[in-house]
């Protein structure tokens, strides 16, 4: 690591990246302020302080080469293990979403396509390949890794597109194999886990340039914790009524604990959010005007869709109150265990949702409803996902059936709009809702 | 050259079934069929089996593979409460959530099974979890029908190395172009090793082996790399335009018949040892460097000028490696050829038309 990129990166910290947001705030004000729609109560404050937190974090990542190592990692790998090590940490996941969210999303998989990959891979690696090739991106400019972290919690997708990374950047991959829970988890499979913990620590030790050290990723560890339980308390607002919040806020607030996990900033905002979530069930404010209806959503955001979507339901007195998706990062995170670490920590990664069998997912969607009193459920068959996806047609059939509620199902893609048929979803929607009036 | 007569799937499996044999169907890809065999379990894989999908788009998006499509249909059919087991090694992650959906949501009389195979790199966290996994389905396998007889399991090494020869001898022989049969042939024998139990197997192996060395028919060699061989008129369609397929990376093929055979120690640390060096295979999570290296020494081993990938559509396993081993292999002046299939759907004209083009251009 050199002395002068690490002076350049504290000084864009310190002054270069304020002195940005000032003139963007300046400009901004020039601008006025935007319509309000009466179907939404207040935006949220924070909002704009999680908008700073993160221009800054893809703002200061360009400095970040020669100061501190850059890693890209997956959003569902164990973090915490890069942080205690000071690596500067990009998430192609949350890039992609935010590509998906500026509508960028078919301009990048096109790149990628014309490079030979299929168009039936999952976007957000198309996205990334996509930007790998041509370097576009709405972040500015993007690091390139000096390694990459993955795990296949979350799906197997994420190891076939790394290695592609792997090879066209000539850097390490450190791969966290992550067994499948079809029942519960086994003794072997955390030993497994811990296993290639204690193996990947000399790997990751030599792309920082630096030693593994415990109290530190303790420390981190901790940090991570007490963040992943505020997201947690967060979403658990909304099973007030009328909800502080909608899913479609959370898909936006969730960018600190997947992308900041482990960081301070990513705690204080959670604490900044949650004093404010509070603070509206206490005023009995809610995130729409006319809160009548509560839905729970399954899979990814249709990034693309977020706003528009957010505004038809909020139009017919409908809310998001709870998804399977935003629930992810803070579902497990009661394993973590400081007495335990490599084993909690291999527990806590291991358990996620998408690591789970269908039934595990269909009981806890059960719960969900019971829990945030849901009156109908929404499911997003992404193209992308297949571990996310398959399965879903019986999954949407059983919990309808057993808990009594209107489910429906739409075809789409997480950031390729090209999948996406607006004119079937609504068809479908609007026989959804009618069947909700009707329940 | 003529095929020897094979036993039909249903013959075999009537045959074992009246014999007191168990019934496993097992899923792709990587299993240790070894420790069925020593249980008296034959494994019946399903790949493609020949149905009219009807049942199963109600379970599944039209953007997953047709292999699972496929296996999900046959268990929809009743083939489920046919077996006593239904295995699901753990491939990729449409054929996760297909055990899955089985298991928790469609419960066939058959009980299932599931089988995590660790990924690459191959370290000694995963050279033990391997073996652990071997334990747990051998008291699983004991569990469900009792223990397995003794002797049972060196009896199935011993079966593993006998076949392991002979498949090593038949890619050997065609690699050099010492094998007088096309590809049609040599698939539809060597696939019958998919169900037919090893007993049955050698000696039909070992007698077509006899009767097969010879000269093939002349054209241009390539290596056949993908998930499986066919559909049947993609083979037919090699054959008749002179594409000669000298070797193959084919998921269901060599990355599972050609490895190191088990040896002689502790059976199951055996097995794992004869797991570990498997070919390298995207379902495995082998680097592309692996994966082109192989492919590269394939074609040189066998002489092959080029490289046709015939891809089952949305394997994403698959399709995610090929822009860079295509790049590498052009780099290396292997001229390739994607081809994108369905299983049990005819590849048709146009991808016979697409191999005379290629044929042509590697003349
Ligand atoms: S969208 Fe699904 S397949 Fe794609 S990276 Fe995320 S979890 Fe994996
Ligand atoms: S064809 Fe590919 S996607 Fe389908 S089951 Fe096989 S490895 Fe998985």
């Amino acid at each position: 690591m050199s002395l002068s990129a690490k002076a350049k990166l504290s000084f864009m910290k310190d002054l270069g990246f304020p002195a940005m947001l000032s003139l963007q705030k300046a400009m901004k004000g020039k601008r006025g302020p935007r319509k309000a729609n009466p179907d939404f109560g207040p935006p949220l404050k924070c909002a704009a302080r999680l908008k700073e937190i993160m221009m800054r974090h893809y703002y200061l990542a360009r400095f970040a080469p020669g100061a501190k190592p850059v890693a890209w990692v997956t959003s569902g790998a164990p973090v915490e293990l890069l942080r205690a090590l000071d690596f500067y940490t990009i998430y192609p996941e949350n890039h992609g979403a935010l590509c998906g969210a500026q509508k960028m999303g078919p301009e990048l998989c096109q790149v990628a396509e014309d490079e030979g990959y299929s168009a039936d891979l999952c976007s957000y690696a198309r996205v990334d390949l996509g930007h790998m090739l041509s370097g576009k991106t709405p972040a500015g400019r993007l690091p390139k890794p000096d390694l990459l972290f993955c795990s296949n919690n979350i799906c197997q997708t994420v190891v076939y597109w790394y290695k592609v990374m792997a090879h066209r950047y000539g850097v390490p991959l450190v791969m966290f194999d992550t067994p499948f829970n079809y029942g519960e988890i086994k003794d072997d499979d955390i030993d497994y886990m811990k296993g290639q913990i204690k193996d990947m620590i000399p790997v990751l030790e030599k792309a920082a340039g630096r030693s593994f050290d415990m109290e530190r990723f303790m420390a981190v560890a901790e940090l991570s914790k007490s963040t992943s339980e505020l997201w947690g308390l967060c979403l658990e607002t909304m099973k007030a009524k009328p909800a502080p919040m909608t899913i479609f806020d959370a898909f936006v607030h969730l960018a600190p604990v997947v992308s900041l996990r482990g960081l301070p900033v990513a705690r204080e905002y959670y604490e900044i959010l949650y004093a404010e979530l509070l603070e509206r069930v206490r005023a009995g404010i809610g995130a729409i005007t006319n809160e009548r209806k509560r839905l729970m959503w399954d899979n990814i955001a249709i990034w693309y869709k977020v706003r528009d979507f957010s505004e038809l339901f909020a139009a017919r007195g409908m809310n998001f109150v709870a998804a399977t998706y935003t629930n992810a990062w803070a579902e497990t995170i009661q394993h973590l265990d400081m007495s335990r670490p490599f084993e909690s920590l291999a527990k806590t990664y291991s358990l996620v949702i998408l690591n789970n069998n269908l039934e595990h997912r269909l009981n806890l969607m059960a719960k969900m409803v019971e829990d945030y009193a849901v009156d109908g459920l929404v499911v997003h068959s992404a193209r992308s996902c297949k571990p996310y996806s398959l399965g879903q047609y019986d999954l949407k059939r059983i919990l309808s059936e057993r808990l009594g509620i209107p489910a429906v199902v739409i075809e789409a893609d997480i950031t390729d709009y090209r999948y996406f048929s607006e004119e079937q979803a609504l068809t479908r929607l609007e026989a959804f809702f009618e069947a909700l009036e009707a329940a | 050259m003529s095929i020897p007569p094979i036993p039909s799937r249903a013959e075999h499996l009537a045959a074992w079934r009246e014999s007191g044999g168990k019934l496993c169907a097992a899923f792709p890809a990587q299993y240790p069929k070894e420790l069925l065999w020593a249980h008296g379990i034959l494994p019946v894989e399903v790949w493609d089996p020949p149905l009219a999908a009807t049942r199963a788009p109600g379970h599944l998006q039209p953007y997953i593979c047709s292999v699972v499509r496929q296996g999900l249909e046959l268990l929809l059919a009743g083939a489920g409460d046919e077996m006593d087991i239904i295995l699901f090694p753990h491939t990729c992650d449409s054929m996760q959530n297909l055990a899955s959906l089985v298991g928790d949501y469609l419960k066939p009389k058959a009980t299932s099974l599931f089988f995590y195979n660790p990924k690459a790199p191959f370290g000694q966290p995963a050279r033990e979890f391997y073996l652990d996994r071997l334990f747990a389905l051998d008291r699983e396998l004991a569990g469900l029908f009792g223990p397995r007889p003794e002797g049972a399991l060196e009896q199935a090494l011993a079966w593993s190395r006998t076949l392991s020869g002979l498949y090593a001898k038949a890619y050997d022989l065609r690699a050099a172009g010492g094998l007088a049969v096309g590809a049609a042939e040599f698939y539809a024998v060597l696939r019958a090793g998919e169900y037919l139990h090893p007993t049955a197997f050698i000696p039909l192996l070992d007698a077509w082996l006899a009767q097969a060395v010879g000269q093939p028919s002349a054209g241009e060699r390539i290596v056949l790399s993908g998930v499986l061989p066919g559909p049947e008129d993609l083979l037919e369609s090699l054959d008749a335009l002179g594409l000669v397929v000298a070797h193959d990376d084919l998921l269901s093929m060599s990355r599972r018949l050609l490895y190191p055979p088990p040896g002689e120690g502790e059976p199951l640390a055996a097995l794992t040892e004869s797991f570990l060096e498997m070919p390298p295979c995207s379902t495995r999570g082998s680097s592309l460097a692996e994966r082109l290296a192989w492919l590269k020494s394939l074609a040189k081993l066998s002489k092959a000028r080029g490289v046709v990938f015939s891809v089952v559509k949305f394997c994403e396993p698959e399709l995610f490696d090929l822009p860079e081993l295509r790049r590498g292999l052009k780099e290396a002046r292997l001229p390739s050829l994607l081809i994108e299939v369905d299983v049990n759907q005819a590849a048709g004209g146009q991808a016979s038309t697409r191999l005379e083009a290629f044929r042509e251009m590697m003349a």
